[in-house]
């Protein structure tokens, strides 16, 4: 298990490197192009700071980019980082903010949690007079939140969904984590989009997904799905909040030789783009979000507040909706090709 | 009185008696070994770990502590009724599946609008009636420990994933927010629960004939039998008592958790390895309720003093495994030199 996770960690470190190059390059030209004030001979630092990194696991692609983009970011700039990865856990996470607010860092970044367990501690934080910014849940109690923009995310999503499957026959949905806000979001959106198209069915009960175990428990829900409607054509798509669940699904519809149906997730794990990037496979698109981006753009803004800048609500990070069409090209931006 | 009296030694032991001085070192090392790396452990982190010496942080990491400190109480009963044999003594499994499944009563009761009396009380019942059909079938349908609280702790689980769909379910009402919170001088409330619990259990099992019945029953069972000790009651009584624990520490975790969340059967393994590591603390290595208090402390505090060091949080609980291992060991190897 270990061995496997070191691996795991090693591959995505070398990708990190390459994806950072690419990244930087990309988020540089889209920096300038958007917002000439802050591109300026921008001179961050966070020279003498201790800032404080909380991820909620660093399990899956998307924290682990986030993550060690954000500690690099901060060595960069010359600060300390206390970095903490909660493992998944819900009890670990609450003691692991408790035991920050006690050491007192410059500020602390929470990458993803379920709001109504952190919220409290966040509260906290900023009682004690810790400034508290967010990656990817947006909080009251935190003074910005980078995130890639999850309503266009949802809506891209959606729409290429229903594109694909012409505009009508039943989907199967996973919604385990409608607590976590951006699973929220693209959620409601396609629910929004559905809408407009009557022919599309949500099947219900709608699954849910879990974690850990998620590749595994995503492909027993599906085969069961597919014995219950066995006839080809009764389901024309899976969806989930993110890419994982996906994975599964989609291996589930490969080995049951059902791949006419289509899988659509987010997230632009590596594993998933390369099964979108296969004309044989029943994925179908995957929104790629930039992680890396994501967090050295949630340091900067720490970085930015320290030097007494005032921060919008929320920083926004482009995506990538990477299809059967444009993988390739996507890859190639996102620097995993 | 202390129930926690000199045994005779059980069974005959081939090894040669040690030397002299020896010996008396390892008897006092045996004695006093664990409770020494306890404080070097602590004194080391108090050099070199900034913040870890402050009332704040010790009364955060007794708080961060108070969750699997009860649970492993709890257990540390049966271990004493049910006798210290792993596979065949007394054990239970479906502890940790009994606070998901207690959060999740308080969490639905309150949702739905009933009292925070109402819903300490049925969270309570809750645990008492995991313990309960433990007790049975344990008890009176005969099952071993092992098998029958692996079972309970399937269908408790099952029982929670209906009652939450698998989602977190928030929960905000004065009595949570009162017991998530600190006192003035920055210690939560729940480190003082974890010691109160500790007090009243200790008093019970410890020092009344009822907590020295407990250990005859798991120690020595015909004995105990012969002396005419109701043997089906008192470890009957041991499960109900840890299914209690098991109530209670779901209710710490819809405060400490500001509702009922997924992954409460994570909880398990750590709390049975506290429970087991607890008998390093008592001098005749015997589980005891103040030695899993300090078993729960220790790695509480291991965690806490390495995130104070800026340590990885991937090296934490290979540490922490090498630790517990060294522990566990240098008491055995001493415990076996002393015999």
């Amino acid at each position: 298990m270990s061995i496997e996770k070191s691996e795991n960690g090693l591959g995505r470190r070398d990708l990190l490197k390459l994806s950072a190059a690419a990244g930087v390059a990309v988020a540089g030209a889209s920096l300038i192009g958007q917002k000439p004030a802050f591109a300026a001979g921008e001179e961050l630092s966070l020279k003498g700071k201790r800032i404080a990194i909380s991820a909620t696991g660093t399990d899956h692609f998307f924290d682990l980019q986030a993550y060690n983009a954000q500690i690099e970011e901060v060595k960069r700039l010359g600060g300390e980082p206390i970095a903490v990865d909660a493992g998944r856990n819900d009890g670990k996470l609450v003691s692991q903010l408790q035991t920050l607010i006690a050491q007192k860092p410059d500020a602390i970044v929470q990458i993803l949690g379920t709001l109504s367990v952190i919220d409290p501690w966040l509260k906290k934080a900023r009682d004690a007079g810790i400034p508290v910014l967010t990656v990817d849940v947006g909080s009251t109690n935190s003074i910005n939140n980078t995130t890639s923009d999850n309503w266009g995310i949802g809506k891209d999503l959606a729409l290429q969904l229903v594109s694909d499957i012409g505009g009508e026959g039943n989907i199967v949905v996973f919604n385990g984590f409608y607590g976590v806000t951006p699973c929220a979001i693209r959620y409601d959106q396609l629910v929004n989009v559905v809408k407009y198209f009557p022919k599309v069915k949500i099947l219900q009960p709608e699954l849910r997904d879990v974690i850990p175990n998620t590749v595994q428990d995503a492909f027993t829900q599906i085969t069961a799905i597919l014995n219950k409607y066995p006839e080809k054509g009764s389901i024309k798509a899976i969806w989930s909040a993110w890419d994982i669940p996906q994975l599964g699904a989609t291996q589930a519809l490969a080995a049951a030789r059902r791949t006419e149906i289509r899988t659509y997730g987010v997230d632009g794990s590596p594993e998933v783009l390369q099964l979108i990037a296969d004309p044989n496979s029943p994925a179908g698109a995957d929104v790629a979000q930039q992680p890396a981006e994501i967090g050295r753009t949630a340091i900067r803004n720490v970085a930015k507040l320290l030097a007494g800048q005032t921060l919008p609500r929320e920083t926004y990070v482009p995506a990538l909706l990477a299809n059967k069409t444009n993988v390739g090209e996507v890859t190639k931006k996102l620097g995993i090709g | 009185m202390s129930a926690e009296v000199e045994f005779a030694p059980s069974g005959f032991s081939a090894v040669e008696p040690p030397p002299r001085p020896v010996g008396n070192f390892a008897a006092a090392a045996l004695r006093f070994g664990s409770l020494i790396a306890f404080a070097a452990i602590l004194i080391i982190f108090s050099l070199t770990a900034p913040y870890f010496l402050s009332i704040g942080n010790i009364g955060n990491v007794l708080g961060q502590s108070a969750i699997s400190g009860v649970l492993a109480i709890g257990l540390t009963i049966v271990l004493i009724a049910g006798g210290s044999n792993v596979v065949t003594g007394g054990i239970d499994l479906s502890l940790a599946a009994n606070m998901g499944l207690s959060a999740a009563v308080y969490v639905s009761l309150t949702q739905l609008g009933y009292s925070d009396a109402t819903a300490i009380a049925a969270t309570i019942l809750t645990g008492a009636l995991i313990g309960t059909v433990n007790a049975i079938a344990v008890v009176y349908a005969g099952i071993v420990p092992l098998l029958a609280t692996l079972a309970v702790m399937n269908v408790v689980a099952g029982l929670e994933l209906v009652l939450t769909g698998n989602t977190v379910l928030p929960a905000s009402t004065p009595f949570l927010s009162a017991l998530s919170a600190s006192d003035p001088f920055g210690i939560p409330v729940l480190a003082y629960v974890l010691l109160g619990f500790t007090a009243i259990t200790t008093a019970i099992v410890q020092y009344t004939p009822l907590g020295l019945r407990l250990y005859a029953v798991g120690e020595f069972p015909d004995a105990a039998r012969a002396a005419g000790l109701p043997l089906r009651r008192l470890l009957a009584g041991a499960f109900v008592a840890s299914g209690v624990s098991g109530g209670i520490a779901g209710i710490l975790s819809v405060s400490y958790l500001s509702g009922s969340t997924t992954g409460a059967g994570e909880m398990l393994l750590p709390v049975v390895v506290t429970a087991l590591l607890g008998s390093v603390f008592s001098r005749r290595l015997v589980p005891t309720v103040t030695g899993t208090l300090l078993s729960a402390l220790l790695v509480g505090f291991l965690v806490n003093g390495f995130q104070l060091l800026n340590i990885s949080s991937t090296l934490v609980s290979g540490v922490q495994g090498v630790l517990i291992l060294i522990v566990v060991s240098a008491t055995t190897l001493l415990r076996r030199q002393e015999a």
